[in-house]
């Protein structure tokens, strides 16, 4: 492997081909990265580092998406109940005396579990009926958060405890940071990695044409399902993430219009991009904040005077994710991760990129 | 030495000023836009109009207060969130809060991070500032408080007074008593406190009906209610919700004493239910309502003036609650300031245990005395409840028109002074 890549396409081995890093500088860069977000607790504040935490358990939960929607080519509008069954269950697992840390990953395998139940008529159905089929699963398992006290604590909600290891407590940013870059650098391996396997291959032959993938052998019933668990586990593991942050889970938070925003996720970061899901991640997670300074700046000026925003201004925020959404759908429908590629390619090709 | 002093002195008297002028954080959580916004708006504004008033009075000795609001929607994680940036970012010393959800999933963080957190949730279980109730699910809250009676200690004297006008009425055998209200932690925080007693009392309990925290088509519940027999039901949600049923209980035909929460009527709701809303009875948390004569009117107008220069908007009781919510903590910031005090959330707290009987300055008439001691956050057991008159067609004009015309009235019924009995603390 050397630094560059060559002008052509020398590539003689699957080995080759499904290579992670195309060159030793990519591997060193990603590490690089690493390293500088391990740095970030001494740099940043609080608050940073908070929204890089949300954006590290959202982007788990999003890439968990991403494999269901971006990759399978199949659609969940019920990815936030998923994400929520994670967070009750590793809260009810930890109250239960099992260590966070195990607890977390239990709570992925039991939202694997129930994906695997609501996934199950995705072996049959396709497109628009899926994703009514899934929509049920999310008025159902909200219904139940509601409902079972000894599962989510009812309406009231469940508190639970903070990520400790060998009695060493992670409950603040500075140290949780680190947890959840573990998580988040583990689940991504795994996702990139899972898609240069032969599960992985068929996932996307599904996705690319199901009759050819038939043809060609692929079990569709089995793998249609399989991507719904994998789906719900990278969701419970998001969540529980999110459990052991916030130290209090409700059932309000996981919501329809929280599961629109996942999918609003993936399809900003990149269908069926690895990246692309933490790049969505980030960008909604990050455009709420920047709406908010644009508000405190228009709060009180001349414009918010003229339109009468006032309370309102707090309605901007919703609006502007909508209408970011559809300028990606209509300017970049690749998303993010797309943009991202030509970026690279530009600096890569410069000043020759004819 | 004399010299020593001197120049310590002066270099105090420099700096005085930059400490003056050194803002106070705090934070104020609003609902402006979720299933609570009906009462949420009047509320909130009062209170940002109170502590906005108080700036122009020259803050707390003599220190601004910087309030960040933010509006979470009533939706329980995005006060947490909030709350997590509130106390890290902003550093605030103190907070205004508003739902029983959030408030409740709070009461650990503001303990552990020493902050006061002045809800307008009146949950019971948040009166139990030391812990010793040993009630399953409550702990101890020494950093939670609000203003007026609790959600149960204002439907026991909703209790109490509907046994009374039970026999008044000279009605035979046990009257039937039914709780409405949403699954959720602010509808069924009274709920068992207030089904005890009315067993206590001797009414027949019904089983709870369940009605969304939404406005919606509730007539099913009413059938329920008259097919039930009920003679008091305790209307557990807010305002917007509590209409629906009104409405629909009205067309329904249903004959019930229906029974407010504090949050469950106002003015703006008697307007938009119109006479579907006549003869509810429902607790107030000051002394006076708006267009009232009290000695702390003054004050109340002109806070009222912060947001409505021309003083001809019409102010609903939430917003003089909330005013006297407001009130409470900038003069326990006050006491926490004197004799050139640190502002902490600690010494706000203790703030509140200074006075007895406690009724913010210049607001006589309108807010009524608090107590708070650091083991019973119940500031009043006095609970006065008012009855809800509506005689006709409230569409065409304005609340203040319509309350000054006597079309719309709030006519006081009792004043209930509840035991402050031990085994009610956290319940």
């Amino acid at each position: 492997m050397s630094g560059m890549t060559p002008a052509g396409d020398f590539r003689s081995s699957y080995r080759a081909d499904t290579t992670i890093f195309p060159t030793r500088g990519s591997r060193v860069a990603l590490l690089i990265g690493i390293a500088i977000l391990c740095t970030c607790p001494l740099m940043l504040g609080r608050y940073e580092l908070g929204l890089l935490i949300t954006i590290g358990f959202m982007g788990i939960a999003a890439l968990g998406l991403n494999i269901l929607v971006g990759f399978t080519g199949q659609i969940s509008i019920g990815h936030a109940a998923f994400f929520g069954f994670g967070a009750f269950a590793s809260a009810l697992l930890a109250e239960h005396h099992v260590p966070v840390p195990i607890a977390i990953w239990g709570a992925g395998l039991m939202t694997a579990v129930v994906g695997l139940v609501f996934g199950a008529p995705a072996a049959r159905l396709k497109g628009l009926y899926l994703a009514i089929a899934t929509l049920a699963a999310q008025f159902i398992l909200e219904d139940f958060f509601a409902r079972a006290r000894w599962f989510t604590g009812g309406v009231a909600g469940r508190i639970t405890e903070p990520y400790t290891v060998f009695g060493v407590s992670f409950d603040r940013e500075e140290t949780y940071f680190y947890v959840v870059l573990a998580h988040v650098v583990l689940m991504f391996l795994a996702a990139a990695n899972l898609m240069r396997t032969r599960d992985g291959r068929a996932l996307v032959a599904v996705r690319d044409h199901y009759l050819s993938a038939e043809i060609m052998g692929i079990n569709l019933a089995y793998y249609r399902t399989l991507s719904f668990a994998i789906s719900s586990f990278f969701a419970g593991v998001g969540g529980a993430l999110y459990a052991h942050y916030l130290l209090f889970v409700s059932v309000e938070a996981f919501n329809i219009l929280f599961s629109i925003q996942f999918l609003a996720m993936v399809i900003i970061g990149g269908l069926g991009s690895v990246m692309g899901s933490l790049m969505g991640a980030a960008f909604m997670v990050l455009l709420p904040e920047l709406v908010q300074v644009g508000a405190d700046l228009l709060a009180g000026s001349a414009i918010d005077r003229a339109l009468k925003l006032g309370a309102s201004i707090s309605f901007l925020r919703e609006m502007v994710v909508g209408a970011a959404i559809i300028l990606f759908l209509i300017f970049e429908p690749d998303g993010l991760a797309h943009r991202w590629r030509l970026v690279k390619a530009y600096w890569k090709l410069y000043p020759y990129s004819h | 030495m004399a010299r020593h002093i001197a120049w310590i002195a002066g270099a105090l008297l420099l700096a005085m000023p930059a400490l003056a002028q050194q803002p106070i954080p705090v934070g104020h959580l609003m609902d402006n836009s979720g299933a609570t916004s009906d009462v949420g708006v009047p509320y909130g504004q009062g209170v940002a109009d109170a502590l906005a008033w108080r700036n122009q009075q020259g803050g707390v000795a003599g220190r601004r207060l910087a309030v960040t609001g933010f509006d979470y929607g009533y939706q329980a994680p995005r006060a947490v969130s909030q709350y997590q940036a509130w106390s890290q970012r902003e550093r605030v010393v103190a907070i205004q809060g508003w739902g029983t959800a959030d408030t409740e999933a709070l009461v650990r963080f503001v303990t552990r991070d020493r902050i006061p957190y002045i809800s307008a949730s009146y949950s019971a279980a948040l009166t139990d500032a030391g812990g010793r109730s040993g009630r399953q699910g409550v702990e101890a809250a020494p950093y939670n408080f609000f203003y007026g009676p609790s959600y149960s200690d204002a439907l026991r004297g909703m209790l109490q007074w509907a046994k009374q006008d039970w026999e008044r009425r000279g009605q035979q055998g046990r009257p039937r008593y039914v709780h409405m209200g949403a699954n959720h932690p602010y509808p069924n925080s009274p709920k068992e406190a207030g089904e005890a007693l009315a067993r206590e009392l001797g009414f027949e309990v019904l089983p709870a009906i369940q009605f969304a925290l939404t406005p919606g088509d509730y007539t099913a519940q009413c059938l329920t209610l008259r097919s039930q027999g009920a003679n008091y039901a305790y209307l557990g949600n807010t305002a917007g919700s509590n209409i629906s049923v009104l409405r629909a209980c009205q067309t329904a035909g249903v004959q019930v004493q229906f029974l407010g929460n504090v949050w469950g009527m106002d003015e703006n709701a008697m307007k938009a239910a119109g006479v579907a809303a006549n003869g509810v009875v429902f607790p107030v948390r000051t002394a006076t309502v708006w267009g009232g004569e009290a000695l702390g009117m003054a004050a109340i107008n002109a806070i009222s003036r912060v947001s409505d220069p021309a003083g001809t908007a019409y102010r609903p009781v939430h917003y003089l609650a909330g005013a006297c919510a407001a009130m409470l903590m900038a003069e326990a910031m006050e006491t926490a300031a004197e004799g050139g005090g640190q502002v902490t959330g600690e010494r706000i707290r203790n703030g509140f245990y200074a006075r007895q009987n406690w009724v913010p300055r210049g607001f006589e008439g309108v807010c009524v005395p608090s107590t708070f001691t650091n083991e019973d956050h119940r500031g009043t057991m006095r609970v006065a409840l008012y009855r809800a008159v509506v005689s006709g067609d409230t569409s065409q004009a304005s609340i203040a028109d319509l309350m000054r015309a006597g079309t719309m009235r709030l006519e006081p019924v009792a004043t209930i002074d509840l035991e402050r009995r031990r085994d009610w603390l956290g319940w």
